[in-house]
């Protein structure tokens, strides 16, 4: 079915629209939000015949991850329609409002956009045909609604309420998951038709408990219940047209939805009873108490907000089939009482400036519209007769009148229901009376506010009228609906119920009476209460949060510096003791280390240069606080391990070994330079007997490695390439051809690893502050004369030179020694010279400088040439040669491995000068300024 | 290969071997930076260079085609081994590094 992806996907794809033409005026960012909304919207009621009267269930599915169980899979039933319709149609008048709210220096567009990513979202989440993309859309919800909390990001209440908001909502999300997942698994499915057949399965299950609170958990922190209310009335930093939609119409319902929804596969057990059923009791009364003392409207109605739902959920929770409906019918009149009422208070706010009940009060004489409107709508929310509130209020009294589950204290829930009446009555009465009634405050007499404009009130005229219109012509009006949604929530037949305005003189309507007559009463003899609640003892929610997450965060501060303590050592053992350990644990299981293999005999200049390489290290670490001794041993080090390949026949691992040498030696220079030469702390004999321990065990083991690997007879992967280098890559240097083509992925890897690294290195030296230091570590000021002339000259000349060698390496490389990544170091060590002899801006002057795109150029040429392999139908990166003849020059080959090559040594050269001349470069600018 | 070329690959390799030598002497024995800058140089030039002329002679004779990587070789040597001298005579004197009574003047009061 189409139309119901039409229906979802609409507002998510039109959310990208807003940003685009906002730049073409308000006007026109709120047609552009409004006209997709509406599209769908009438796709929506277009299918109003079929499911409503017909009761038919649409589905549509696509495979996303079916190996996972995850479809993106839709279906509409009633309940599915119901909210759907909540959400488009009070969407759509909330967007209108929020054109007239909105002040003229905020965004509009990335306001509707977020407002169409909610929407599209909270559709997902009610026309959901997968449990796990329920919890998809469930989360991008959560962070939909962070987002539009967060609007004014320049106030800290905002930015606190919305992390508070995501915090809870989102943890809520992760309990969903892991109860979904576990639902999924008990079932063998994630389609959601199955799970809801699979009731009885699910409820006697071992791991039932586990799964209903999991549920729960999400349920309870969406929908404001308690112990996590306390959100939803921070999340009031909003802008109004969100409390209204998201925290009061949609969202905050997603969590009694998803009680509806399970309703069939959870509900009907003595632990959904007693958690949903006490849970939403304690939050219907909590929610109505603190109401009453709200001094902030929008306080005030997120308080009363919270006691609704929690009505709903007590409605759920005493799991009879007349309840059920009772919820479903108070879901709808809910949202079209609370919206309209936070549109009201939106328009108080915005023609007053303030939303302080004690500065706000005989405003009748200046908004009498708004007045009747907000009246009527206080009216619905307390109970009066012939509006809506009133019926789904008398269901729920007959509900918690006859609740025969607990027993002795069977009493206990339709008292404290009557008193919630009352209460909800009694805020109802302040929030129309202290405003619109009494002596007007000064401040309002000085700026007399005046009604808004005709369309902003549009909005809220549309919901008080079918607040009025529900309460007076229930069965006409909403009959089909309620019947359809409670059908597909209770997933079977409907209880016998009525919804007529007058069904005699009952006890309900006895409750409802006196919930009216003592809501009067506690709203005239206010006073005392309030006092009373002054010596309450207040725990102050957002405090007790921001406390706990600082202690989370100072927890995990503590575990980072641990791990990172700013020091490179530090960090890098932690990689290596993996190493250490896993080669320990290699060594302990494996002792035969040499295999049948004889070792090669050994002659005196092996032995004489492996002497050598052991003194030089040992001498870089005795003679580590004179850095210049201990980089010339260092590179002794590596000049003769680059010797030993040689002697080893690794040509190309020599040349390698040499260029890197020369340019770490570069690199370490230039670094040194910076480190301070004073104050240097000694490390700690822990610290160095866990270094000890580290290159001891790693290098032991990775010698005993090559000796166990290099004795040991059996086939090696080598032989392949030996034998299959010239047919298979048509290259002679069967390392070279390992590295573009055997390899070519893993070389691509590489390069790229490369390009981010320098990238990453020249980032995070840009901007860095170094102290330079003016004199060297014997107290000597640094020379400050120009390079020498005779370095300058001769440097020069040698560029061509190495250039030249470094191209016929490039291009000898795959048949002999050397290849790109070879010829890379060598032209970025011959670069570099000139930046040493000449100084970096005789080179910029004449050098292009810029190495970012050269580096991005090199790893695309490298990744392109795979590419078109695949376009000549061959997997990706496989090459081809040719061989060519050309007058004088002769036969040579041509490979597209070459080309890949000429990438390697772009990325290599590109690379290795972002990061050098980066470096050196930091000392020529602050020279400069020092001069 | 000819008693003639051997004994010339000879002479050669001695002599380049010997200037090595001096050159490492020099660098152990003289006394000051100034006048030790002299060893390593000899040995650089002269030394390295003997070798690789017997080496370009002995290839050229058994091989029959004229060996050239020789000829590059000396080529980089002489024009860095002067470079780096230079430097390295260069840093000594912004350092100020102590000299013995036979070495003449004191250049960086110049």
């Amino acid at each position: 079915m189409s139309v119901l992806f039409a229906i979802v996907l609409l507002p998510l794809i039109a959310a990208l629209l807003p940003r685009l033409v906002q730049s073409m005026g308000r006007s026109t960012v709120a047609i552009v939000t409004a006209l997709p909304v509406l599209l769908a919207l009438l796709l929506l009621l277009g299918t109003a015949p079929s499911v409503l009267v017909d009761g038919e269930l649409l589905q549509a599915a696509v495979p996303w991850l079916p190996q996972a169980g995850l479809m993106l899979a839709f279906r509409l039933d009633g309940l599915a329609w119901l909210f759907a319709l909540l959400i488009l149609g009070i969407g759509l008048l909330v967007i209108v409002y929020g054109h007239y709210y909105l002040e003229k220096s905020d965004s509009g567009g990335r306001f509707f956009s977020l407002l169409l990513l909610f929407m599209a979202a909270m559709l997902g989440v009610v026309c959901s045909d997968n449990l796990l993309l329920l919890v998809v859309f469930w989360e991008l919800t959560s962070i939909s609604s962070f987002l539009l909390i967060g609007y004014w990001s320049g106030q800290a209440a905002a930015r606190k309420g919305a992390r508070m908001a995501l915090t809870l909502t989102g943890a809520g999300g992760l309990a969903l998951l892991a109860g979904v997942i576990l639902i999924g698994q008990t079932v063998g499915s994630y389609d959601l038709g199955t799970v809801l057949a699979s009731g009885d399965l699910i409820r006697s299950h071992a791991l039932y408990p586990l799964m209903l609170v999991l549920v729960l958990l999400g349920v309870f922190t969406k929908s404001a219940q308690f112990p996590f209310h306390f959100w939803l009335p921070h999340a009031m930093s909003a802008p109004t047209p969100v409390s209204a939609y998201l925290h009061s119409a949609t969202m905050v319902k997603a969590g009694v939805f998803l009680l509806a929804r399970f309703y069939p596969a959870l509900a009907g057990t003595d632990l959904w009873f007693v958690l949903v059923s006490s849970i939403g009791l304690v939050t219907l009364l909590l929610g109505a108490w603190m109401a009453l003392f709200r001094h902030d409207l929008k306080g005030l109605l997120a308080y009363s907000t919270i006691s609704h739902l929690g009505l709903i959920t007590l409605l759920f929770g005493l799991s009879t089939r007349l309840a059920a409906v009772a919820a479903v019918f108070h879901v709808i009149n809910h949202a079209t009482f609370k919206a309209s009422l936070f549109m009201a208070a939106g328009i108080i706010d915005h023609e007053t400036g303030t939303r302080d009940i004690r500065k706000l009060g005989g405003l009748r004489r200046y908004l009498p519209h708004t007045m009747a409107l907000a009246t009527v709508a206080s009216m619905a929310m307390a109970g009066v007769p012939l509006l809506n509130g009133f019926l789904s209020k008398e269901m729920f009294f007959a509900e918690a009148a006859d609740t025969p589950l607990y027993g002795s204290l069977n009493w206990l829930v339709p008292t404290l229901a009557t008193i919630a009446g009352m209460l909800s009555v009694a805020y109802s009465l302040r929030f129309v009376h202290d405003v619109f009634f009494g002596p007007v405050p000064a401040a309002l007499v000085a700026h007399a506010p005046h009604e808004p404009r005709r369309l902003m009130r549009v909005p809220v005229e549309v919901l008080v009228l079918l607040c009025l219109a529900v309460g007076v012509f229930p069965a006409v009006v909403v009959g089909p609906l309620l019947a359809a949604a409670a059908t597909a929530t209770l997933g079977g037949e409907l209880p016998e119920y009525s919804l007529a305005i007058w069904h005699g003189l009952n006890v309900p309507f006895l409750m409802s009476l006196l919930a009216l007559t003592g809501g009067v009463a506690i709203y005239v003899w206010r006073a005392p209460l309030f006092a009373l609640q002054r010596r309450w003892p207040r725990p102050h929610a957002p405090a007790i949060f921001e406390q706990a997450v600082q202690a989370l965060v100072a927890v995990a501060g503590r575990f980072v510096r641990f791990i990172d303590n700013g020091a490179l050592q530090r960090y890098v053992s932690w990689l290596m003791l993996p190493v250490a350990l896993i080669m320990l644990a290699a060594m302990a299981s494996r002792p035969d280390w040499l295999g049948e293999h004889a070792l090669t005999p050994v002659d005196g200049l092996s032995i004489l240069a492996t002497i050598v390489a052991v003194l030089a290290a040992l001498a870089t670490v005795v003679l580590r606080r004179q850095r210049l001794v201990a980089l010339l041993m260092i590179s002794v080090v590596g000049l003769i391990v680059s010797l030993a390949f040689l002697r080893l026949s690794a040509p190309d691992l020599a040349l390698t070994q040499l260029s890197v040498e020369v340019v770490t030696v570069l690199l370490l220079m230039l670094a040194m330079y910076f480190l301070p030469s004073r104050g240097v702390i000694e490390s700690t004999w822990w610290d160095r007997s866990r270094d000890l321990f580290l290159s001891l065990s790693i290098g032991v083991g990775v010698g005993l490695l090559a000796l166990f690997a290099m004795t040991h007879p059996g086939a090696t992967i080598s032989t392949f390439f030996i034998d299959n280098s010239i047919p298979g890559g048509g290259g002679a240097n069967v390392v070279n051809v390992i590295l573009v083509d055997f390899r070519g992925f893993d070389t691509l890897g590489e390069i790229t690893v490369l390009a981010i690294a320098a990238a990453g290195i020249y980032a995070l030296l840009e901007n860095l502050g170094l102290c330079l230091p003016i004199y060297d570590p014997e107290g000597r000021p640094w020379a400050k004369d120009r390079s020498p002339l005779v370095l300058q000259m001769i440097s020069r000349a040698v560029l061509p030179i190495a250039l030249l060698v470094a191209m016929y390496i490039l291009v000898r490389g795959h048949n002999m020694p050397g290849g790109g990544f070879i010829a890379g170091l060598i032209t970025a060590v011959a670069l570099v010279l000139q930046y040493v002899a000449s100084g970096v801006h005789w080179v910029h002057a004449r050098v292009p400088h810029n190495y970012h795109p050269l580096v991005a150029f090199g790893v695309l040429l490298a990744g392109l040439t795979g590419l078109a392999s695949l376009l000549l139908g061959y997997p990706f990166l496989t090459s081809t040669f040719e061989y060519i003849y050309w007058p004088i020059v002769g036969k040579f080959e041509l490979a597209s491995a070459m080309l890949f090559d000429l990438g390697v040594y772009i990325t290599v050269v590109g690379a290795t000068l972002l990061i050098l001349a980066r470096l050196g470069k930091l000392s020529v600018v602050e020279q400069e300024e020092g001069n | 290969m000819s008693v003639w070329v051997e004994g010339l690959v000879a002479a050669l390799i001695l002599i380049g071997a010997g200037f090595t030598l001096v050159g490492s002497i020099g660098l152990v024995r003289l006394q000051d930076v100034y006048t030790r800058l002299h060893g390593p140089t000899k040995a650089t030039t002269l030394g390295v260079g003997g070798i690789i002329l017997a080496s370009l002679v002995f290839f050229t004779a058994q091989t029959g085609v004229l060996s050239v990587h020789e000829v590059l070789i000396t080529l980089f040597l002489f024009i860095t081994a002067p470079v780096s001298a230079h430097l390295l005579a260069k840093t000594a004197m912004h350092r100020q590094e102590k000299k013995v009574q036979s070495t003449r003047g004191e250049p960086w009061q110049q």
